[in-house]
């Protein structure tokens, strides 16, 4: 099992369920709102008056052997519209119940 | 959830739901009524007392004087007036415009219960008459006759006036210029004598005669018979074999005195239409009916009436009110098409895409008809208001829309998926959307709350603007994110007709933002010389407001004129009849442009309604003339109404003429006058003032007539009778006076019936009998004893001076010069030369005057939208504030205000129109509209400086990048106000300075608020910085002075 981060665009929530649909991925947290800005490139998401934008997160708990897959198709999806801003991490599950 | 990603998420609703509000909108606009203004309540009553046999100055100080007194505590009065003249006392109250007329009325009737006691004894109760909108004539109709002339009356009041009465709405119906039937009993006074009889006992026998007695029931055999006796006559020559009495054996009979005349009444108004005598019928409406809907109803009905008259009498159509109100509505909606078009235009010129313009412009009729709802449920009209408000909105509701659209846009092309794009977007443009629709509001909801006459006209403009501008939110809100999600697509591509046409638009626009940031970044750069050249602009453009004039409310041009002259008092209906043809033949050869021309002359019947409030007389003559419509002439209302002025000049018979442009209708858009009103006491003081005052006016060139109000000394016959002889004679002043009446004026006997109507019989001197003083003093006069006596054996006839009207105003004798503004002047000018003539004049001290009419109104209403635009300017600096959460930016942002002044002020003084309350309206209006521009500027800077630019960065950055949403919505706002500011159309005068100086004035501020607002905001923004550095300066000082001092010690 892995733990996979998604932080993205608002406006990229829907793509990445239907995604994540089409894989079998069935179980996922998701976060509406959440705040914050790239390491390197984008605009900060802020939700504020400067920068209105703001950003959701999806953090999903899957197979192993699924998440090269599944990482790949986040890859293109950013690489389609990069302005949005889109970023996918990935750790270790230790334990679950 | 919010309302937008609602909306997005539910097309269907959304959409069903803008529908259902365009069809109760279509719903209610099938059922509103039109008219021309919105109603206005009348604002005056009247209260008239009797008092027979006083003169006027008795009347004065014992009736009007005191009722005055009293009526003075009645709450919102403004003015009250009063005409004492001989046997008569008219009050006239005039109350503020919203004031409750009903409650007035009650307080006024709770007043005079309390005044009726001082009145004298012999003065009969006070009476209270409201005077409103009813009493103004909606349609004159004319009647031609050949055959039929003598039964005229007759036909139109049986076939004529009463199917029209009865149409819904229509108050009262007279007919003029058609004497009514009459049966005169004309006596020779010689033969009276012989026979030894009176008018009063040939009077008796009629009407002793002349009646039908029921005489009860009578049983005969089985049946029950009732018993008549029909003494009636069934001819008007039976009166001819009337037994009078017998002298010497010899039976009298009525035709040895008399000769019966079955006539007409003597003394009756004459019309003549066109040139050819006929009739005139006068129908008035009901209070609160609608004048359109009457017109329209009675002229559905004109044809099946007309099929009902004999084949000579023929009617038609002098003056129709509801063709100015449906002309003038017409050319309005004409204006708001254009308009639309126009706005259309110019949204796709800077979009370039047809389904981004489609969805900003459907919000335009969706917030237009959502109007016409509340107009329904209000009980308002279409009018000029309404419509125009409409026609304002226009520019303005796509502002919103277009906010929304274009960031929704920016989202797309960055990679949304329309559907998240359109919801993200609308929120994050939610906040300033709202915040610049409160701006705008700030500024139209105070409208609805102005008092007076201009509360009267702009609550409808506050409502439907504010009402305009909340649906139009609305529907950025939820209809453009919820279209754009539908219809936008990602399109990089663009097709070659779409090259061919926008890539020299896009060039062009990128050559303006080029230069406009390049201009910037010199300014802000150079802020002294900016901020003083906009300063030297402002003096210099500000030394032009002494060359603007004022006015209150442009004449319109209704294509009415009124014209009434007055010939000495006293001459005869024939010579007055000849000049009336004169003049009518005159004016019809000179004025190719006239329509219709209706005159009419002589004293009017005492049952006809509409010329009781008009005077009349046999030496009054009133013409109503209408002329072709606006588009079809080239000479103005005005210009036609001075060359009569100069035509009726030239006539030294007439003593007095008026000439009144817009017909007698009364209330705005008739021709403005000065009041100078010359309070005194003393009768010959005031008149020498006035005389000489309206000779200088007259001299002036903006002045185009001048009246006087106090009318002159009016000759009359009186008949002075000596007490003592009467009483020696066994007679009275009463009877010798009614002896006297019944000669020359005739007694009624009784009423001779014909197919169920009724004449009048009528007993007096045949007319041969009495035209000389002889005749009055041969008259003879019988006591109780049966000796007659001659009056010229009881009194003297003697020749006096009447004194005229005694008129007062707010308790103080009055003599009111009105002049009448010239066409090509204003009512400023006029005023001018009425102060500077009263300021040189010599007076006594007991004499004041004051310049009230028109002028008084204007200063009124001017000082009302004066209190109102303050009050809008702080309640726009509040929306600001609360929106910035700063107090200094919504200052920067004001800095727009007075180059909007600047525009109006130049526009006005270029295009030399004077500044009336229309364009004061649109002043006021710009206060919102300029701001908006300002809040766009300085929202964006103050983004850029948050993310980390500097000031000057900011500025420049910000003003490149709005600088196309600006020129949009300030075109979109400036080019729908075109089609207003140049109207031509039938009523345009009256919305033209509004839409000139919205025009003028946002264009201007744009202008230069593009350049001051970014320079001023910078000094703002880099003293802040400079003070908060110092702060931090002083701060660190101190904390290293602290620190030293913990080391020394």
């Amino acid at each position: 099992m892995k733990a996979v981060f998604i932080s993205f665009n608002q406006a990229y929530q829907y793509a990445i369920v239907q995604i994540m649909d089409r894989n079998n991925l069935r179980g996922y947290t998701y976060w509406e709102t959440v705040q914050g800005r790239g390491t390197k490139t984008g605009e900060p998401h802020y939700g504020s008056h400067a920068w209105p934008t703001l950003n959701g997160a999806i953090l999903t708990m899957i197979d192993a052997e699924k998440v090269d897959n599944f990482l790949n198709l986040l890859h293109e999806l950013d690489k389609k519209t990069e302005a949005l801003g889109l970023r996918a991490f990935v750790w270790n599950v230790e334990k679950s119940i | 959830m919010s309302i937008y990603s609602a909306a997005v998420k539910k097309p269907v609703t959304t959409a069903l739901i803008f529908v259902a509000v365009v069809i109760i909108g279509i719903f209610s606009l099938t059922r509103l009524a039109v008219d021309l203004l919105p109603e206005i309540e009348s604002n005056v009553i009247l209260v008239m007392t009797a008092y027979p046999g006083a003169s006027s100055s008795d009347i004065e100080t014992n009736v009007s004087r005191p009722l005055e007194n009293s009526l003075n505590s009645v709450s919102d009065l403004k003015n009250i007036t009063s005409m004492s003249r001989e046997n008569m006392s008219i009050v006239m109250m005039e109350f503020e415009y919203g004031a409750d007329i009903d409650v007035a009325t009650n307080d006024v009737r709770d007043n005079l219960e309390m005044v009726k006691s001082m009145l004298p004894d012999d003065a009969e109760s006070p009476v209270i008459f409201k005077f409103g909108t009813e009493n103004i004539p909606i349609l004159l109709l004319s009647v031609t006759a050949e055959e039929s002339t003598n039964a005229l009356y007759k036909i139109l009041d049986d076939q004529v006036a009463n199917p029209l009465a009865r149409i819904s709405g229509v108050g009262a119906v007279s007919i003029s210029g058609t004497p009514v039937r009459e049966v005169q009993v004309y006596c020779d006074p010689y033969k009276l004598e012989a026979y030894g009889m009176t008018i009063e006992a040939i009077s008796s026998i009629i009407s002793q005669e002349n009646r039908n007695t029921p005489a009860g029931s009578i049983d005969i055999g089985s049946n029950t018979y009732s018993l008549r006796v029909q003494g009636e006559f069934t001819d008007s020559k039976q009166l001819l074999d009337l037994v009078l009495g017998s002298q010497n054996g010899k039976t009298i009979y009525l035709r040895d005195i008399a000769r019966i005349d079955d006539t007409v009444a003597e003394r009756a108004q004459e019309v003549y239409n066109n040139g050819t005598r006929g009739g005139m019928i006068v129908i008035q409406k009901q209070s609160g009916a609608n004048s359109v809907n009457i017109a329209k109803s009675v002229h559905a009905k004109l044809p099946e009436i007309q099929a009902g008259l004999p084949s000579d009498v023929k009617l038609g159509v002098i003056v129709d009110t509801s063709t100015n109100i449906t002309n003038t509505i017409n050319s309005l909606i004409e204006t708001i098409i254009i308009t639309f078009l126009i706005v259309m235009l110019v949204v796709f010129v800077f979009l370039g895409r047809w389904r981004a313009t489609f969805i900003i412009v459907l919000t335009i009729p969706i917030s237009l008809i959502a109007a016409f709802a509340y107009l329904y449920a209000s009980g308002n009209t279409l009018n000029i208001i309404s419509l125009s408000s409409l026609s304002i909105a226009i520019g303005m509701v796509v502002d919103d829309a277009i906010v929304v659209l274009e960031n929704i846009t920016t989202h797309i092309e960055r990679g949304s998926n329309p559907k998240q794009a359109a919801v993200h977007a609308t929120n994050e443009v939610s906040l300033s959307v709202i915040a610049s629709t409160l701006t705008m509001l700030a500024v139209f909801l105070p409208l609805t709350m102005t008092s007076g006459i201009a509360g009267i006209l702009f609550k409808q403009l506050g409502w439907i603007v504010s009402i305009i501008m909340i649906v139009s939110t609305l529907a950025a809100l939820t209809l453009t994110p919820m279209l754009s999600s539908q219809m936008l697509r990602l399109n990089l591509k663009k097709g070659k007709l779409y090259m061919l046409f926008f890539t020299p638009i896009e060039k062009a626009l990128d050559a303006l933002d080029h230069f406009y940031s390049k201009f910037l970044h010199w300014s802000v750069r150079h802020r002294k010389t900016v901020i003083f050249g906009a300063f030297m602009i402002f003096a210099a453009v500000m030394l032009l407001v002494p060359t603007i004039k004022t006015e209150f409310f442009p004449t319109q041009d209704n294509a009415r004129i009124g014209v009434t002259i007055e010939l000495p008092v006293g001459t005869r209906q024939e010579i007055t009849r000849d000049l009336a043809v004169q003049i009518n033949s005159e004016f019809t050869e000179k004025y190719p442009e006239i329509d219709v021309i209706n005159f009419s002359e002589g004293q009017a019947d005492s049952d006809n309604t509409f010329a009781q409030l008009s005077s009349s007389g046999t030496n009054i003559i009133s013409f109503n003339i209408s002329l072709s419509s606006v588009e079809e002439r080239e000479r103005g209302l005005l210009e036609i109404c001075e060359l009569m002025r100069k035509d009726l000049d030239q006539y030294s018979e007439i003593k007095k003429f008026q000439v009144q442009a817009g017909g007698s209708t009364g209330g705005m858009g008739g021709e403005t006058s000065v009041d100078i009103e010359i309070y005194g006491y003393d009768f010959e003081a005031t008149d020498a003032m006035a005389q000489n005052i309206a000779a200088k006016m007259r001299n002036y060139k903006v002045v185009s007539q001048v009246d006087i109000s106090r009318e002159d000394y009016i000759p009359e016959y009186q008949v002075d009778f000596d007490r003592e002889k009467l009483a020696i004679n066994g007679l009275n002043v009463t009877t010798a006076s009614m002896y006297l009446r019944n000669r020359i004026n005739g007694s009624t006997a009784s009423q001779y019936r014909e197919e169920g109507d009724e004449y009048d019989i009528r007993v007096r001197y045949a007319p041969e009998f009495r035209q000389s003083l002889e005749d009055i003093e041969n008259i003879i006069l019988y006591n109780a004893m049966g000796n007659g006596v001659r009056i010229r054996d009881l009194g003297v006839v003697v020749e006096r001076m009447n004194p005229p009207t005694i008129e007062r105003k707010n308790r103080e004798r009055v003599i009111t010069v009105s002049a009448i503004v010239a066409a090509d002047a204003a009512l400023s000018d006029v005023v001018a030369a009425a102060n500077s003539e009263m300021r040189a004049m010599q007076m006594p001290s007991d004499i004041t005057w004051q310049i009230g009419g028109t002028y008084e109104t204007q200063q009124e209403t001017f000082a009302d939208l004066a209190g109102l635009s303050v009050l809008i300017i702080i309640l726009v600096f509040i929306v600001m504030a609360a929106q910035f959460e700063s107090l200094v930016d919504p200052f920067v942002i004001m800095f727009s205000i007075p180059f909007a002044a600047v525009g109006v002020v130049l526009g006005l003084s270029i295009t030399q129109t004077p500044l009336g309350v229309m364009a004061l309206i649109g002043a006021i209006m710009l206060l919102g509209i300029v701001v908006k521009n300002g809040i766009v500027l300085i929202d964006y800077t103050i983004l850029c400086r948050e993310r980390g630019m500097s000031v000057l960065t900011a500025v420049v950055t910000a003003g490149k990048s709005r600088l196309r949403p600006v020129l949009m919505t300030t075109l979109t706002t400036v080019l729908g106000m075109l089609p207003l500011a140049l109207g031509t159309g039938e009523g345009s005068e009256m919305w033209r300075s509004m839409g000139m100086t919205v025009a003028w004035g946002l264009a201007v501020s744009t202008m230069i608020t593009l350049v001051i607002v970014p320079v001023v905001y910078s000094v703002f923004a880099a003293n802040g910085i400079k003070r908060r550095r110092r702060a931090i300066r002083k701060s660190v000082m101190r904390k290293q002075q602290t620190r030293l001092e913990m080391v020394n010690n």
